[in-house]
């Protein structure tokens, strides 16, 4: 495919270099030549000089028919406009970086809309959310482009013999949010239809909102799950969106931050975590919060070096998981002998999300459920395609196949038989790989 | 575009009971609920959309003046409406001073153009102080209604 990077720094790089390794034509822009001649020097790929926001560099650049644009310059505003302009000159698909929170909240101004931008994405949140997942849910799938990390899946194991086991899935009384997506028994994985029924020994996949989840989650097991304790080092960006996402009933949340303006925040918009003004980077104040007793211990401060030290002091102290943000490719391999059981690379975490943006026709994002053969999908409903012609329950849907939720601008919705797709919807849905080509074709204009 | 054409009448509250940020917008939030306005079962998801937008930065624009809003998929149309407090309520105004007018707006995220057109309309009619400062003086919801008629006739903003 025909790509375009805006931006050369580590993130811009490393995503181009990537993209290049499977096989893409890549192009990247950046206004500093030093890091062009870098690019030129140790990339096999087409670097151009000059910036972003100006017609003529795109145009230099050939966005126009290119199959996906990328702006990830270290400026949110230059990557607003270049990613619009990149759309309007004939890129397929765009996606900018943005760091502000405010770009990606549409309450009074709506920004992805307004520019005419496919996706904004924001690396804190995405690191975020990655580490969110390992701590909630360690093995689950990659569900953070969903409804901006609001839509989740996860595998619950059916251990014991509760009232919902044998029961229809058509009669167990679900909070209407969630859906069972799979049930995975005797080392076969496939969609759940209405018929089904759980056994013990199971393993079930369940999609819906975060909240909703951890409810439900509890009718299948007898014995609540302990609530974890999880001490976040740093309340930047992504400690912050890390908190938000965690607390509530399953974990309790403590964040250590040492500027104090951002205390007050972090306390004011926190209401179940507690915010301590502390510099985590001391050993000493890591002991005396008995950081010790911890479950998880996450070091998000903005700095490797910090963020590792951080974390040997957290493991010796007694903290059993240790996570850190580590952002330089090369320390990765020494992370792991440190004892940091999770290294999540801001870098790493958007490549594969832009990986995921590779395909064509109505499909947005394909991803696997780990060890199955079901996909996810996410597919743009578009004018006139024949999966909008009738409500759900009279489409020919394959039965392997479920339409796990329908989301409309940021808000997601579990889809009843009665609902009808519109244009401008976006589909998830869980595909047997057998029917992944049927279910394409209901959503392509020009397949039917 | 008019204050009539998005302020729902019946969910008007010229004597607002709670007296914190929060309560304040759960209040306003409810008397739509009450005036069928929006639907019972998505107050929450509301009041938590206007919840963090607040986060972003204070919609108390100043001068006791707060125009709470977001957009949400379960209304069809713009809805509004209008709550004055008598004490005022902190709500970490820009200029620090208590809020006694609240105009809560909620609109469907299809229509970005009318959302902008309301909130322009707000922002403007309430530079008019002798319109801000008849409002505070009201005490009944008839009484803001009919300041709002008069708003709509152009008989504050020259």
């Amino acid at each position: 495919m025909q790509i375009v990077v805006l931006g050369a720094g580590t993130v811009g790089t490393s995503i181009a270099n990537l993209l290049c390794l499977h096989g893409h034509s890549v192009t990247v822009v950046d206004s500093d030549v030093d890091y062009i001649r870098r690019v030129n020097e140790t990339l096999d790929i087409r670097a151009v000089s000059g910036s972003a926001s100006q017609s003529s560099v795109l145009f230099q650049a050939g966005v126009m028919g290119i199959d996906l644009c990328l702006a990830v310059t270290g400026d949110d505003e230059v990557n607003l406009v270049a990613a619009s302009m990149s759309k309007a000159m004939g890129a397929r698909r765009t996606l900018a970086r943005v760091f502000a929170p405010v770009f990606r909240d549409m309450s009074t101004f709506d920004y992805q809309r307004h520019f005419n931008i496919d996706r904004l994405l924001s690396l804190e949140q995405l690191s975020a959310m990655e580490l969110a997942r390992g701590i909630r849910n360690p093995g689950s799938v990659t569900m953070e482009n969903f409804a901006k990390g609001e839509l989740e899946v996860k595998e619950v194991g059916i251990d014991e013999a509760t009232p919902s086991v044998g029961v229809p899935l058509k009669n167990l009384k679900l909070s209407t949010g969630i859906r069972i997506g799979s049930i995975l028994r005797e080392g076969k994985m496939r969609i759940a239809g209405a018929e089904d029924a759980i056994q013990v020994g199971d393993r079930i996949t369940l999609i819906g909102q975060r909240e909703d989840i951890d409810e439900v989650t509890d009718v299948f097991r007898k014995t609540a799950e302990p609530k974890i304790g999880v001490v976040i080092a740093g309340g930047g960006e992504t400690g912050y969106h890390l908190a938000r996402s965690l607390e509530g009933e399953r974990c309790a949340v403590v964040v250590m931050e040492s500027s104090e303006e951002r205390c007050e925040f972090l306390a004011a918009n926190l209401k179940r975590s507690t915010v301590l003004q502390v510099d985590a980077t001391r050993r000493a104040v890591l002991e005396e919060e008995r950081v010790g007793s911890a479950d998880v211990f996450v070091a998000c401060t903005g700095d490797d070096e910090n963020n590792i030290m951080a974390g040997v002091e957290a493991r010796e102290i007694g903290a059993k998981r240790i996570m850190s943000i580590v952002g330089r490719p090369d320390y990765a391999n020494v992370v792991g002998k440190l004892g940091i059981d999770l290294a999540v690379s801001p870098r790493e975490v958007m490549a594969r999300q832009v990986m995921s943006f590779l395909n064509s026709g109505p499909v947005i994002s394909r991803s696997s459920l780990p060890g199955g053969s079901i996909e996810v999908l996410e597919i743009e409903v578009i004018q006139g395609a024949p999966a909008t012609e009738h409500v759900l329950a009279n489409l020919p849907l394959p039965s392997a196949c479920l339409i796990a939720a329908v989301m409309k601008e940021d808000y997601v919705r579990v889809p009843g038989a009665d609902d009808r797709l519109v244009a401008g919807d976006t589909v998830v849905a869980l595909v047997d790989d057998s029917a992944v080509e049927d279910i394409i074709s209901l959503f392509d204009i020009n397949g039917a | 575009m008019k204050f009539a054409d998005f302020v729902s009448a019946g969910s008007i509250k010229a004597g607002l009971e709670t007296d914190t940020k929060e309560e304040v917008i759960a209040e306003l939030v409810t008397a739509l609920v009450a005036a069928g306005q929006i639907r019972e079962e998505d107050n929450d998801g509301i009041l938590k959309a206007i919840m963090k937008r607040e986060e972003l930065g204070s919609t108390g624009i100043g001068r006791g003046v707060a125009v709470p809003h977001t957009k949400h998929p379960s209304v069809e149309r713009l809805v509004a409406t209008v709550g004055v407090s008598q004490e005022g309520i902190d709500f970490n105004s820009l200029d620090g001073e208590k809020v006694q007018l609240f105009f809560l707006l909620i609109s469907p995220p299809d229509q970005p153009g009318d959302h902008l057109r309301a909130l322009e309309n707000i922002s403007r009619q309430l530079r008019d102080d002798t319109f801000c400062r008849f409002l505070k003086q009201s005490k009944t919801p008839e009484d803001i209604q009919q300041l709002l008629e008069e708003a709509d006739n152009n008989q504050f903003v020259s």
